[in-house]
């Protein structure tokens, strides 16, 4: 049995999606939150100088989506074969596209609301054609069962009605989605114990 | 036997990857090019009106991160195991922050604002991603001239197609980093490859 070690801040960010990746297989590990003070101390001890990072029987692994898609992989929730695998890939791929696309904190407002009432509707609808295309008619991403595109899109989707409580309104698909990963059990259980957090 | 058709510009670009795993496979596929005026025609049979797609038995499948990495895992390019493969994922990942960084500067309209875009980019962005990149590949190389684990993997074909375009702006980019250069060097004389790059269009992205 591996021992597994994740190293992130106190939040959800680029972790949220490993720590559901645990939670649906019922795995556990040791969920290590570091707070703002602690990182510059612990900064030139990880391999990049980032978080999060993955320890598995003591070797250290950086980048959220691999470290994600390895976990998916070891608890059987990256797809059934190479192809399921793939197309779960582009649906994460194409979320990530949303957030190389979402303005910075730091941009102007009208740059910000362009965003939000204007771009962010033909990216969830992009993710929307990929769950009719992949879902086989039924409401997760790829292939009729839970996989780690729908963990991600739960997290995500989490993040843009935050920024924009009506993001979903038009895309009924994707609000089932979301709410078919709140009531798997061992998600619905975790939901309700971690920490709220502001990210 | 699978049948592949990629679809793509008549470039490198975001696709020349998988092509480059095809080519170290010896796998054949119709290398599908539009140029850009045949584009507008084809673009609602795309799953997300972009390329590259990449159709295998029927199946369209876009994003390039996805298809290479699915390509690479079919013809044994994507390393032996599970936490292999997560490490080869992870120089992948890497790789693409420094892309990501390089994207704005490659559709910027205005050629002077460009100009000092790239020379930003060589002189504070691009350095400490070649750092990252060698720490990734002491920890995971096994002393050799691959990133991971002794055996060529899509993360040194994607690191030589990358540097291809960096280097094509500023032949000095790699000058600090023996091994990424000695990396470039042992991709480039894999037979097929060597072969497929004596033959292929030139292209500057």
């Amino acid at each position: 049995m591996p021992s597994y070690k994740l190293t992130y801040f106190n939040g959800r960010g680029r972790a949220e999606i490993s720590r559901l990746i645990f939670a649906a297989a019922g795995q556990k590990y040791e969920d290590i939150r570091i707070e703002r003070e602690q990182w510059p101390a612990l900064k030139p001890k990880t391999p990049l100088g980032q978080m999060p990072v993955l320890e598995v029987d003591g070797v250290e692994l950086p980048q959220s989506a691999a470290i994600a898609r390895f976990l998916a992989k070891q608890f059987h929730l990256a797809g059934k074969d190479n192809l399921e695998q793939a197309e779960v890939d582009a649906v994460i791929d194409t979320i990530s596209d949303i957030n190389t696309a979402w303005p910075a904190s730091s941009s102007d407002e009208a740059l910000k609301k362009k965003f939000l009432t204007e771009d962010l509707a033909k990216h969830l609808q992009n993710l929307e054609t990929l769950g009719k295309l992949y879902g086989k008619g039924g409401h997760f991403f790829v292939g009729n069962q839970l996989t780690w595109a729908d963990l991600r899109f739960y997290t995500f989707g989490q993040t843009c009605i935050e920024a924009a409580p009506d993001c979903l309104n038009n895309f009924s698909w994707l609000e089932q989605n979301r709410a078919e990963v709140e009531k798997q059990p061992k998600i619905a259980e975790y939901l309700k114990n971690r920490p709220k957090t502001s990210f | 036997m699978s049948t592949y058709k990629l679809y793509y510009f008549n470039t490198r670009g975001r696709a020349e990857i998988a092509r480059l795993i095809f080519i170290a496979a010896d796998q054949k596929f119709e290398d599908i090019r539009y140029e850009h005026s045949e584009w507008s025609s084809h673009k609602n049979e795309m799953p997300l009106e972009q390329m590259p797609v990449l159709e295998v038995d029927g199946v369209k499948l876009p994003q390039s991160g996805a298809i290479a990495r699915f390509l690479a895992k079919q013809f044994h390019l994507a390393g032996k195991d599970n936490f292999e493969q997560a490490k080869v994922d992870a120089v992948v990942d890497t790789i693409a922050d420094a892309m990501t960084q390089f994207l704005p500067i490659r559709f910027e309209n205005d050629e002077t604002k460009q100009i000092e875009m790239v020379k930003n980019f060589f002189a504070n962005e691009l350095p400490k991603h070649l750092q990252n990149l060698e720490v990734l590949a002491k920890q995971f190389g096994n002393g050799g001239l691959f990133f991971i684990g002794n055996n060529l993997t899509w993360a040194d074909l994607l690191f030589y197609e990358v540097t291809e375009t960096l280097l094509g702006l500023n032949k000095n980019a790699l000058d600090n980093h023996q091994w990424l250069k000695q990396n470039r060097a042992e991709v480039e004389k894999q037979p097929r490859i060597a072969e497929y790059l004596k033959n292929r269009p030139k292209s500057q992205f």
